[in-house]
């Protein structure tokens, strides 16, 4: 919720703190601040207000609240400290409630108002916000929302006639909407109907409508502040696709004892800046407001936070927060105030004791080590394959759950192309094999060789699979590729101590590891796992590479790390791999051939330009006296 | 000689987690990645048609109205204390998924490490005295972890976890800074009553937090998107 520095200001006798301040006490001991912004003379913080505590938190009362309680500092007034004195009750304003969505309907009719634009401080309090201005009534209704939560509508009273009805829509009904939105309703919704002729005016909790909205013309205004179930409200609000700032506070619970607060701060408000004259009142209320009390030992308040409080310093906050309370035996009872309803149960209280008191006391403690009672067989075998499989060269890949094809379909895919689940893990090897093959020089590696270890999914649910693949540069499959598969599978055999039968298809093998797993014995410990180098990841150039092979003889005694570093000094920096592929001897002599892999981080490569690097360094190859094959 | 392969960095985060928390006596748990909305939600204290069902992006399943991708790891919070007693101490580190738009910081499919320790007295000292200890050992040197309160419907109180790394051996790039790094708190007394405990005797924390992000922390890996990809240009760097 956006909300105004100045405007907490308001609540205060004694400034605030500046806004930067404000952020932090709210950050450290309430709520997460999601952005702060200069508008103006004013500053606007984002309070990230969580469901939690959004019945009271979103309205800019709730939040001067909460500071009062962490900077100790007292509130001017609190409006919701005294009821407000009823309005007399008149027949001029006659209200019908058939909805059960409605806990609570108020209306007020005043005559005789002057539509117009609203005063400067007005303006300027709903602009910080990024609220537009309409008018001075609408204004007001609004104003009163973001002031102390509840939201509130202005009818053109000449359109409601003699009184509203509230109302199930009927199936396929629709009303124009303030946004100038068609809306289509089910018998779901609920609508604020005239009474005469039970025709639709707004929709319930959510928004007005054009037909009976405040226009120049307007004289006589019916005010209505009304409390709806929040669980219809946030149906309503998600099949129409329709959230509004009222919505969202319905569907948080604000209290059905707001409604005559909010519509007292409006009528008032109304009359200040727009004249007119109260006329009529009337309330329907469908529920009954109980109060709950709360108990709370010290002892559970320390065993949780894992604080050493006394009864004193629990006390002192609550008495910031100025909640009735008795305490006998260091046990609290402690009575929430009525906007509160998120204080029900003993770790409720405790929270607020906790965060106002101050998290930064908790002092780590680490838990006492104990036996492992039990080892994952899973995770285990898993360990055991990968580092069988990483010694035979094949490399660990992750790949997407999501598909464009296959048997389990997504009620809500993301994209056209990720609408069904992963049935297979090969698939996704094969891709992967293919998208490999090009880099394999550039890899340093003959053939690609790749494994996966993942959940698969099916109409009987899903399984865990384990799925290898071996792959030639070329992109082809290579002769050479099966045997490689078959020798990997005989190793994770042996390992394993199972007989695995698993053919491979074009390079590919595909294992129901899930159901491997109930085979194999149980283990008692994990292997204890080496301690690894530190490593940091270095972006990969999105350019294709050129490889160029060279091939010498040299004496026996020469080492090959020598000849290594001296291709590497002489193709210079756009060299990214070296490989030794070839060796033999012969005569005396041995027979070495490497493979040079350039690539640049910045452009493609040209070559000629490698050749020419090439030329330098076969030039160096020979003035060391090796022979150039 | 072929050399060796590598393995995939989120498996090495994977495996140095356990070793770290198993020094504990924490159990690495598991549970399904498809989940019943009920072990996902309605266990987990977050009711049906309540604002704070919002605050994950969830795929449902077509066909299997009653069934989720799990959007945390936390439902096996509730799997594993429906079949063990107190003292717990688990792990679970799984793959969770959210339906919303992918970039840098953000997969559809990522990979979670819930923590959850219920025994008598365990308490929020607990829980920032494990933490510390994980962060210092996976990190190296000193860490220090600081709560401040949220919301998240399994716990109670609830808290959000910044961490800042102060030991010599941290990397240049995060040491010294607070950086946020999970949700956590104490387990909501009806999430271990729907599990069978009794919250009247029993009580413990609970975590999760992103394991990718603490992979691409450790490796300075800049992109969460390169872990899914099958490329071997990015897994035989580790």
């Amino acid at each position: 919720m956006l909300v105004s520095y100045n405007w907490l200001n308001k609540y205060f006798d004694n400034a605030l703190p500046e806004p930067e301040k404000v952020a932090d006490a709210l950050t450290f001991y309430a709520w997460e601040i999601d952005g702060i912004e200069k508008v103006g003379d004013d500053t606007v913080l984002d309070v990230k207000v969580l469901p939690d505590k959004a019945m009271w938190g979103l309205s800019h009362r709730g939040i001067a609240k909460d500071l009062s309680v962490i900077l100790k500092l007292p509130l001017k007034s609190d409006p919701l400290s005294t009821k407000p004195e009823l309005l007399p009750l008149s027949d001029l304003v006659k209200i019908k409630v058939e909805s059960k969505s409605c806990r609570c309907f108020a209306g007020a009719l005043i005559k005789g108002v002057k539509v117009g634009p609203s005063p400067e401080w007005l303006k300027e309090a709903l602009e910080a916000l990024g609220q537009r201005s309409i008018n001075n009534i609408v204004d007001a209704s609004n104003y009163v929302m973001f002031d102390i939560g509840q939201p509130s509508h202005a009818f053109d009273a000449s359109i409601v006639g003699e009184g509203v009805l509230v109302r199930q829509a009927e199936k396929g009904e629709t009303l124009k909407a303030l946004d100038e939105t068609e809306y289509t309703f089910t018998e779901e919704d609920t609508v604020i109907a005239t009474l005469s002729d039970k025709r639709a005016l707004s929709i319930a909790g959510i928004k007005g409508g054009v037909e009976s909205g405040i226009s120049e013309k307007t004289t006589d205004i019916f005010l209505e502040a009304a409390n709806w179930d929040p669980t219809s409200t946030r149906k309503s609000a998600n099949r129409l696709k329709l959230r509004s700032d009222a919505s969202s506070r319905y569907e948080n619970s604000i209290v059905p004892e707001m409604v005559p607060y909010g519509l007292k701060a409006v009528v008032d408000l109304v009359i200040e800046i727009a004249g007119g004259e109260l006329v009529g009142y009337n309330e329907i209320n469908n529920t009954v407001s109980k109060k709950t009390s709360v108990t709370v030992s010290l002892e559970k308040i320390n065993s949780v936070l894992g604080l050493s409080l006394t009864a004193d310093d629990v006390i002192s906050v609550i008495d910031r927060f100025g909640w009735e309370y008795k305490v006998n035996n260091e046990e609290f009872v402690i009575t929430s105030p009525f906007e509160r309803t998120d204080l029900n149960i003993a770790e409720d209280v405790i929270e607020e004791i906790g965060r106002i008191y101050g998290y930064e006391h908790v002092v780590a403690v680490v838990p006492e080590p104990i036996k492992q009672t039990e080892i994952n067989q899973r995770f285990y075998y898993s360990e055991v394959i990968r580092d069988v499989l990483i010694e035979r060269g094949f490399s660990e890949i992750f790949t997407s759950s999501f598909r464009s094809e296959d048997k389990v379909k997504l009620a809500n895919a993301f994209a056209s192309d990720k609408g069904y689940l992963r049935g297979d893990l090969k698939t996704n090897i094969k891709e992967a094999l293919v998208k490999n093959a090009p880099n394999a020089d550039l890899l340093g590696v003959r053939q690609i060789r790749i494994f996966e270890i993942g959940t698969v999914f099916n109409e009987s649910g899903e399984e865990l699979l384990l799925a290898l693949g071996v792959q030639g540069p070329s992109g082809y499959k290579a002769k050479s590729d099966d045997p490689i598969i078959t020798d990997a599978i005989q190793i994770l055999s042996d390992a394993l101590d199972v007989k695995l039968s698993a053919p491979a298809v074009e390079g590919i093998v595909e294992i129901k590891l899930g159901e491997l797993l109930t085979k194999l014995p149980e283990v008692t410990s994990y292997k204890k796992s080496e301690s690894e180098p530190a490593l940091t990841y270095k972006p990969f150039s999105s350019y294709p590479a050129i490889v160029r092979d060279i091939a010498m003889w040299v004496d026996e005694g020469v080492n090959v790390t020598e000849i290594e570093e001296l291709l590497n000094e002489k193709a210079g920096p756009l060299r990214v791999r070296t490989t030794l592929f070839d060796e033999f001897k012969k005569d005396g002599k041995v027979s070495y051939a490497f493979r040079l892999v350039f690539q640049s981080s910045e452009k493609t490569l040209e070559g000629s330009q490698v050749d020419s690097i090439m030329d330098d360094v076969y030039k160096a190859i020979k003035e060391r006296g090796f022979e150039v094959r | 000689m072929e050399q060796k392969g590598h393995k995939h960095p989120l498996s090495k985060i994977i495996t140095e987690v356990n070793s770290i928390f198993s020094e504990l006596g924490f159990v690495f748990a598991e549970g399904p990645e498809m989940e019943e909305t009920h072990y996902n939600f309605d266990l987990l204290n977050v009711p049906k048609d309540h604002p704070s069902r919002d605050m994950q992006d969830t795929f449902y399943i077509e066909g299997k109205p009653d069934h989720v991708l799990r959007t945390h790891t936390s439902p096996v919070q509730v799997r594993y204390m429906e079949s063990h007693k107190p003292p717990i101490r688990i792990i679970v580190p799984g793959k969770v998924f959210r339906n919303e738009a992918t970039d840098a910081t953000h997969e559809a499919q990522f990979y979670q490490l819930e923590g959850l320790m219920i025994d008598k007295d365990v308490s929020l000292a607990h829980l920032k005295g494990t933490l510390e200890f994980f962060f210092s050992k996976f990190f190296g040197g000193n860490t220090e972890v600081r709560l401040r309160p949220s919301f998240f419907p399994f716990v109670e109180p609830g808290v959000e976890v910044d961490m800042r790394l102060t030991g010599d051996d941290a990397p240049e790039k995060l040491k010294g800074r607070w950086i946020e790094i999970m949700g956590a708190g104490m387990v909501h007394p009806n999430v271990i009553r729907n599990a069978g405990i009794d919250p009247d005797v029993y009580q413990g924390f609970a975590f999760g937090m992103g394991m990718d992000r603490l992979a691409m922390m450790k490796y300075g890996v800049d992109d969460v998107r390169l872990f899914y990809t099958g490329d071997l240009r990015v897994v035989n760097q580790f």
